[in-house]
């Protein structure tokens, strides 16, 4: 099969460096400095995002503060500000809905547009949409906020023509150019294909991106041995393989400890806060859940999680406390670094079924009192007991690579 | 290993009076002059503004540079105060 002739219609855009950017874009004093945004500014803080300027010293995404510090003594360390970037990800909803109805947000920081309803509007040039999309980030969003733009057959090809050219890029990846590119891009390039597939891909003969493309499904399949050698085969060429919506399935969160805790006395508040956080996302999506799960990893390096299915629905924050410290209660227990729970089996409220030995109105009536004060007066007005003092731990974050947490974005 | 400091930070939350303009040509808001402790900053740029609810209540946020200062300034929609929320010391 040759590569897609199509015209290239699908546009991804990549806000560099984004957390850092924003952080500059507010604070003009900090342009052109190298800095970085970090979980925790202290030394074993994990760095989410690094100045364009921090990562010309080699400071790179998931560093820890004191190895981005060793390489750039003068780095600036900044602790996140996530609304700043929330703000910023709805004003490019916006911007990019006013130029196609098929706008997707890939994450916090990416964006997928589909022209192909309306390229016809823009002289059927996609290069034209992209340099006014710039021209109007930088006029109406922020003069310090630059972005990759790639334009290809497919989202994966426009995805991989963004990542060409950091910062301010602008790359156009299709019949004409394809050749060009694969021949030079190291296969470990290509998202997706790190050190294990680039192994399983090695095992066949298959060492360059053009080695890839050129190699017959039949070899793909000997590499790969599922259903995925047909969809890099379709991806390469150009043919749209993964504009799929997946359903939401799970609501939970997560806490990675500042400080190793072992005891239930210790470990019991910090879940607390994670349940009513995940409790209240639940209704107020309107829905209930009937199945929890929990994770831990410990400070040893090992890791423990399982989940169960409920007989009744949970939806209120005491009844999945409840059954979360159930699970808790058969974890081995040992000092812990991570935390993370999640409520699965979802259904709409209005399935909710009564139960004979309790007043479950009486709950609902509760969870809609409580949660229509935290609307008015704000999150943890009212709270369990048991969370009293937690006021430092589980601070608001931003879930990376959460496409479904976006959704949940509004002011 | 000496770590040059560029910039020193200052957790403020305090009332202040600020002036604003309001463009009805650009739709654009900014804070002008801001008044603190008997001393007015003359706002040169602002940076971003952003905006979160804290339950129904909109606070706007202004992040705005003087000659030498960064000033972060909260808005709030319910009860049209203003707070100076950070100010640092530009020193680079």
């Amino acid at each position: 099969m040759k590569f897609n002739t199509a015209p290239p219609s699908v546009l991804h855009i990549d806000i560099n460096s984004c957390f850092a950017t924003v952080e500059q874009q507010a604070n003009p004093f900090l342009r052109g400095k190298p800095l970085v945004v970090a979980a925790y500014e202290s030394a074993n803080g994990c760095v989410l995002a690094a100045s364009i300027e921090a990562k010309q010293f080699g400071v790179k995404t998931g560093m820890r503060v004191r190895d981005a510090k060793q390489l750039c003594p003068r780095v600036l360390v900044m602790s996140t500000d996530p609304w700043k970037y929330r703000n910023i990800h709805l004003l490019f909803r916006k911007l990019l809905g006013r130029y196609s109805p098929h706008v997707s947000p890939k994450s916090i920081d990416e964006f997928v547009v589909h022209l192909d309803q309306v390229l016809h509007i823009y002289d059927n040039d996609p290069l034209l949409v992209a340099r006014k999309i710039k021209n109007e980030i930088e006029a109406t969003i922020g003069d310090w906020i630059q972005v990759s733009i790639g334009i290809g057959p497919n989202r994966y090809l426009a995805k991989t023509a963004a990542g060409l050219i950091k910062p301010n890029g602008l790359e156009v990846l299709d019949t004409t150019t394809y050749e060009e590119v694969y021949r030079h891009l190291p296969l470990t390039k290509l998202t997706g294909i790190k050190d294990a597939n680039a192994a399983r891909l090695r095992s066949v003969g298959i060492r360059t991106v053009w080695d890839f493309y050129e190699a017959p499904l039949w070899k793909l399949k000997a590499a790969f041995h599922s259903v995925t050698s047909y969809y890099w085969y379709m991806r390469l060429r150009g043919y749209e393989i993964d504009d799929v919506e997946y359903a939401r399935r799970s609501y939970g969160n997560s806490y990675s400890l500042p400080r190793p805790l072992e005891t239930r006395e210790s470990v019991s508040p910090i879940i607390s806060k994670l349940v009513t956080k995940t409790s209240g996302r639940l209704r107020k999506a309107g829905l209930i859940a009937q199945g929890v799960h929990l994770a831990l990893q410990y400070k040893e390096g090992g890791y423990w999680h399982q989940g169960h299915k409920c007989a009744k629905h949970l939806f209120s924050t005491q009844d999945i406390y409840e059954e979360v410290m159930r699970l808790y209660d058969g974890a081995p227990h040992a000092p812990l670094r991570h935390i993370a729970i999640s409520v699965f089996e979802l259904h709409k409220e209005n399935d909710l079924q009564l139960d004979m030995f309790t007043n479950t109105l009486e709950k609902v009536h509760l969870m809609k009192a409580v949660d229509s004060i935290h609307k008015r007066w704000g999150d943890y007005v009212v709270y369990p007991a048991r969370m009293i003092d937690t006021e430092r731990f589980i601070p608001d974050r931003i879930a990376f690579g959460g496409v479904k947490e976006l959704e949940e974005i509004s002011i | 290993m000496v770590y040059k400091r560029y910039m020193q930070t200052q957790t403020i939350n305090e009332d202040v009076s600020v002036s604003l303009v309001f463009n009805h040509h650009t739709r654009v808001v900014a804070p002008m002059k801001v008044s603190w402790r008997g001393r007015v900053y003359t706002v040169k740029k602002v940076g971003l503004h952003h905006k979160f609810r804290e339950g129904r209540t909109l606070i706007h946020i202004f992040s705005v540079i003087t000659d030498s200062s960064f000033l972060r300034l909260a808005f709030n929609s319910e009860t049209l105060n203003w707070k100076l929320e950070q100010i640092i010391e530009n020193q680079a």
